[in-house]
Formats: C-alpha cells, structure tokens, sequence
C-alpha cells in the first residue's frame, strides 16, 4: 500500500512538471482532419510563421473532427483555430455565435480582392465573412493513362456522347473503359455522389442542384431521378466496369486507378478529385504526371450548362479570439502560406495570387485553370447535406443502386430519410 | 472396453479439430494484418495479403519499412510514455476506490446501501459519449481539460460501476467465518480489509487490472476529447490515427502501428494470465 502512494506521488510529480511545460509560451491551437503526409505538409506550412512571431501552433488532426469539434464547441473548450468540415457545419457554427467575426481584424476588401465571389460568399453568413479558404480539390475530372490512349488510338472525348461512343469501342474491342472503386471502409459509396453531383450539373441549372442540396425538391424528382440513370448507364454496366458491379463495390477508391496502369490496362477512365494523384503516385511511383497519367474535365452532357466544376474546400474558422490565433489566420489567408501547403500536396489554392509556379507539376496547374476558369462552381453537395443523407443514405443508396436495386425504391428511401433529416 | 477407448480418441480427436479450427478462423484477420505490415506500400495496393503465400519463393517482397517509418514519425517515445502516464494511474485509482467500495458494500452495514449498489450498477449501462459534453464543460471550469489528472478521472469514472460490481460479486463471496472471527479478534474493518480481504481477492484484482489496463491503453476518443492531441500529452492511439491521412492515404502504416502498440497490453496480459481465468470465474459464479 505504501509502495503504490509513493508511485502515485512520483507519477503526481512527473506530470505536474510535463503540464507546466506544455502550457509555456504562446500557442495557438488548430483541429483539422489531416494525418500522416497532410499533417507534415501543414507543419510545414507553419514553420515560416513560428519563425517569424515565436508563436507555436498545436496541431490535432482527427479524422472523427465533426464529433470531436462539435463536443469541444458545446462544452466551452473549441480549439483557436479549426479546419471546418463543410459549409454547413460553419454556418451551424455562426448560427450559435460559436465563431469570431474576420471582418473585425482581417481586411474584408484584401480577401475580395484576392479571392473568387463564390469562395467568400461560401465562407459568410448572415453578410458576415466567418472562414476563409485554404485549398481546394477539384472533383470534375476523368483520369486516363495517355500511352495507353495513344497505343489504342484513342481520343479524349469532349462531350457526352463522345465519351459514350468512346466507351462503346473500347467495349467492342473485348476491353474495358471504366474502373471504379466505391469502397472507403464506413464511408463506402461516397465516390458514388460525386458522380451524381457533377451529372446534376450538367444535366440542370445550378439554381436547381442547390434546390436539390436544401431539399427544396425531392430525391424522386425526375432530375434527380435523370442523373442516377445516368450514373447507372456507366455504374451499373457490367461491360463499361472492370470486374462488374462486384468488383466496383469491392474495390477500394484509392486503389482503383490501379487498374489503368496495368499492362495490357485493365481499365481505361477513372473519374475521381485531384487528390487521387498521390495514391497513384504512391501504388505506381515508377509513373511521371502528365505523361503517364493525366486527367480531361468530366465532359458537358447537356450542352446548354456547359462544364462546371464540382470541389471541395478546406476552410478555417476561429473560435477563440486571441491574439495568436488573429496572427494566424492572417497568415493563413496569405499566399505565401497556401503555397508551400499546395506545393507539398498537390491541392488547388483558394488565393488568386498564388504563384501557379508553387505547384509542383503541370497537372496541378491545369486543374487550378480549370477550376478558376469555371463558369460555375459548386460544392460538394453530400458535404452540405445534414449528415443523415449526405454521409447516410446517399452513401448507401449509392451501394444499393449499382448492387442492382431498383432505382424508385433507392430514392424512395433516401428521401424518406431526407424528409426526417431537414426538418430538425 | 477398446470401443469404449476409440469412443473417447475420436471425441477428443473431433474436440481438438473443432477447437483448432475456431482458432483458426479467429486468427486469420490478425495474420492478414501482420504480413500486411512487412509489405510494400505499392504491393498492398496492387494485390491481398494472402497472395503472399502462393508467391512466397518468386515474387512476394518483404521489408521493415513500414516499422522503420512509424517509428520515426510517430515520435514513439513520447507517446508511449504518454500512454503510460495515463494508463497506469487510469488503472490503479479506479481499483483502489473500487476496492473500497466493494467491501464496503459487501460487509458493513450503513445508511442505504442496497440504493446505492443499485445507482452503481445501473451506471454500468449508460454510455460514455453521453458524458462528453458535460464533463468536459466541467473540467473546462476546473482546468482540467487537456491534463493528465482530467483523463485519469475521467477512466476512474468510466471503470468505476463494472470494478465495483465485479468486486462485489467477489467480495461478498469470502466466507463469512473468515470475516466474523476476524472482527472478535479485534481487528476493525480496515484492518480486516487490509489483511484479510485483500489478499484473498489477488486474482480478481489482477483480472480487472487486465480489463481496466487493456480499455485505457486502447482508448482514443476519450483521449481526443480531454486531453486533445498535441504531441505532448497525446497517448499512442491518438499518434497512431494521426499517421493515416484525411482519405485513409497511408493506411498499411496502421498494420505496423498496431504490432508495436500492443506490445504493452501483451506484457500486461501474460504476466497476470494465471489468476486471470480464475478471477472471472470466481467473480461470475458467486453473484
């Protein structure tokens, strides 16, 4: 018994000494979903401001960020700073007074100038600017393999029905197009929306996909209902796929590509964000961007809207006013911050004044054109749905859909779960 | 006579192929992870782990990589002396408490004790999540948020209701004589405790150090919340989830994480393994 009070003495001691060692100095504490790769990439980014001010940032990353951040905020303990989710966690954030107000420190009329409308009109709520972009990943992009294009004397489609005939013939050659991975452990399906969201739109007015993402139509809307058949005339054909419906809803997205680099290829086409360039590099390091994989924008089906860009965003907001963290989110909405972030991952920067020279190869240079010559953009819709449909039953409608079930009942059910999600 | 012999040979023979093969199935998802973790990067993302086996003279490649890099990203040392400094306090306070209580409960008379064993137990059923925002609102107001103290109370918390429960059964089991002849020796209740109850409960105790060690030492979330995860205070867990990135990039890391986080809980485990079996029993059979 005395053994085990001194024990716990020492081990009373050695901690008091570690916690007054961790709270020395100013910090300023940021939560984001980053690890590995991304995590250093953001240290990284740092280092020229923990130079500069003597101010140490304390990064977390999490991947279960929306619990964790959504626990701190209500119990009175948020981080300074925190990466945001979506849109519609940030606006949740505002609508509860959770978050400080840029304008009062930062120059309102800087960011404008330097960033698109459409990223501060994201970042505001109620007229008022909350977060500010960092980097973007452009979702509206088909990534082929150009030797094996150029091999099978194949052209980059760019239209619809090009794509289509495209993939027809290669059909007809006994090959295969399209290999698609749905599979992301509990969030499987997910690459599933992003097709759904770049056909709604090409396929409707973007008035109509964000109608579509508040609910203000139903998911048995026949545009709704267009886009899913769509998708299924690609997903669920077992000619167009690799391996079938099976082996797509088996297989895991990030080694989906996979099967493009293969010789003979297995696949041909993969519609998948700008991020997917660092497993592709990471399973096949032996292949060079732009020479032996690269990617054309997911083409216009509907002439009339064109090619718009569907993307997600990382976007930071500040819960704390201090001192460090108006240090820090000035320098973060800096160009010189974003680009030794996208130089280091190959992300798109929300800053127009980034150097395009920061990015490290001419495929990344492409989709930041790409992405700022938009006529429209939109953001990932799953990402602003309530959680219940846009990381729920879309998912697994998406799942359910290419496994062969009837498309009326697959809506019928997510919009039965719509129904009950937006009302709260 | 030799019917009778065969009869027996072939039902231990059947017995054992059942046992072997249950074991069998219950390890394969362990070995998939552990060839998994002496792969290459690009060979985990090119083909399954079993394939290994058929190729294992020609093409299947093996390399230490992955544990090269977890080591040296993960900042090890600190994590794992992180862990420990929250793992073993997280598992001695909740057994001495509990320890208490239970004999409190099981042999002294005082003021509403069956309400009291009931409020515990019923404890046992509600989950810990519910208790996140309160208590972290708490320890906010008390600045206990991201300290050690903070999660040790918080494990006490959470181990508390199962430890006092599982004691108890234990506990109120001893033979009465034992504790009745002590008190007419003049031995008080603590004394009677100290030299009397305690060592008679060592396998109990050992089967909830067991328990209680392997749920702290594995616990992320609750970590995450209380503590956070700056290096300085974050345990194992909370480093190893950080080596995987926002889209599960890097996930064959984990493989080799998992190998080197468990060496404790292993340690743990086989040096209290002999009064571990024994603890359960006793403590379920005499509830």
């Amino acid at each position: 018994m005395r053994k085990l009070m001194l024990v716990l003495l020492i081990l009373g001691l050695l901690v008091s000494w570690f916690c007054g060692v961790s709270f020395a100095g100013r910090t300023v504490s940021v939560l984001g979903v980053w690890g590995g790769g991304e995590r250093d990439a953001f240290m990284k980014a740092m280092e020229p401001f923990e130079a500069a001010t003597g101010i140490r940032v304390e990064f977390t990353g999490t991947r279960d960020l929306p619990a964790v951040l959504t626990t701190r905020v209500a119990a009175g303990n948020p981080p300074d700073i925190s990466v945001l989710p979506n849109p519609g966690q940030m606006q949740e954030f505002a609508r509860v007074r959770a978050l400080v107000d840029l304008g009062s420190f930062m120059d309102i009329n800087k960011l404008r100038n330097e960033y698109a409308e459409t990223w501060i009109d994201l970042g505001s709520y109620e007229g008022k600017l909350y977060a500010i972009f960092f980097s973007a990943d452009l979702k509206s992009l088909v990534w082929y393999n150009p030797r094996a294009f150029a091999d099978a004397g194949y052209d980059v489609p760019g239209t619809w029905n090009e794509l289509i005939t495209l993939s027809d013939k290669i059909v007809s050659q006994g090959k295969t197009p399209w290999s698609i991975g749905l599979e992301s452990g509990a969030a499987s399906g997910w690459p599933g929306t992003d097709w759904i969201e770049d056909i709604m739109l090409r396929i409707a007015k973007p008035e109509i996909y964000d109608k579509w993402v508040n609910h203000e139509i139903p998911w048995t809307d026949p545009v709704v209902k267009r886009a899913w058949q769509i998708f299924g005339q690609i997903a669920r054909n077992k000619n167009y796929v690799y391996g079938g419906p099976a082996t797509e809803l088996t297989t895991n997205f990030g080694e989906a590509p996979n099967a493009l680099f293969t010789s003979p290829p297995r696949a041909y086409m993969h519609k998948q964000a700008t991020f997917i360039k660092s497993f592709i590099l990471k399973y096949n390091p032996q292949l060079v961007p732009g020479k032996d994989f690269s990617f054309f924008p997911f083409p216009s089906i509907d002439p009339e809207y064109g090619v718009p860009a569907l993307g997600a965003a990382d976007m930071f907001s500040v819960f704390n006013d201090t001192e460090e963290a108006r240090a820090l989110m000035r320098y973060l909405a800096t160009p010189g911050a974003q680009e030794i972030w996208v130089a280091q991952l190959g992300k798109l920067s929300a800053n127009r004044r980034v150097n395009p020279n920061a990015y490290p190869d001419d495929l990344t240079r492409k989709a930041a054109k790409i992405l700022a010559n938009a006529r429209t953009f939109r953001f990932d819709g799953s990402d602003l749905m309530p959680a219940a449909v846009g990381s729920g039953s879309f998912w697994t409608g998406i799942l359910d859909y290419v496994s062969g079930e009837d498309l009326d009942s697959v809506l019928k059910r997510i919009e039965a779960t719509a129904v009950d999600a937006y009302k709260r | 006579m030799m019917t009778k012999r065969t009869g027996r040979i072939l039902s231990r023979v059947l017995l054992h192929t059942t046992v072997i093969f249950i074991a069998f199935l219950w390890l394969i998802p362990t070995v998939g992870v552990l060839v998994t973790s002496f792969r290459p990067a690009q060979d985990v993302g090119n083909s399954g782990w079993w394939t290994v086996f058929e190729n294992i003279f020609t093409s299947a490649r093996f390399t230490l990589m992955n544990y090269k890099l977890v080591i040296s990203r993960l900042g090890i040392g600190r994590a794992f002396l992180n862990s420990f400094i929250i793992t073993i306090p997280s598992t001695i306070i909740p057994l001495v408490v509990a320890l208490f209580a239970a004999y409190a409960l099981a042999w002294m008379r005082f003021f509403a004790r069956p309400f009291i064993f009931m409020v515990m137990i019923a404890l046992l059923v509600v989950p810990l999540q519910l208790t996140f925002i309160p208590i972290l609102y708490i320890f906010n107001k008390l600045s206990l948020a991201g300290t050690f103290p903070g999660i040790w109370l918080a494990h006490t918390g959470y181990g508390l209701p199962l430890a006092i429960y599982m004691l108890y059964n234990f506990i109120s089991g001893l033979p009465e004589e034992i504790i009745d002849s002590a008190s007419i020796d003049g031995a008080s209740p603590f004394y009677t405790f100290l030299r009397i109850v305690l060592p008679l409960s060592v396998p109990i105790i050992a089967s909830l150090v067991i328990f209680q060690f392997l749920w702290v030492w594995n616990d992320l979330l609750v970590a995450l919340i209380y503590l956070g995860g700056t290096p300085d205070v974050a345990p194992i867990t909370v480093q190893i989830s950080s080596l995987v990135g926002s889209y599960g990039q890097d996930w064959e890391l984990l493989t080799a994480a998992v190998f080197i986080s468990i060496i404790p809980s292993i340690l743990v485990f086989f040096g209290l393994q002999r009064y571990f079996i024994r603890g359960i029993l006793t403590g379920s059979i005499k509830g």
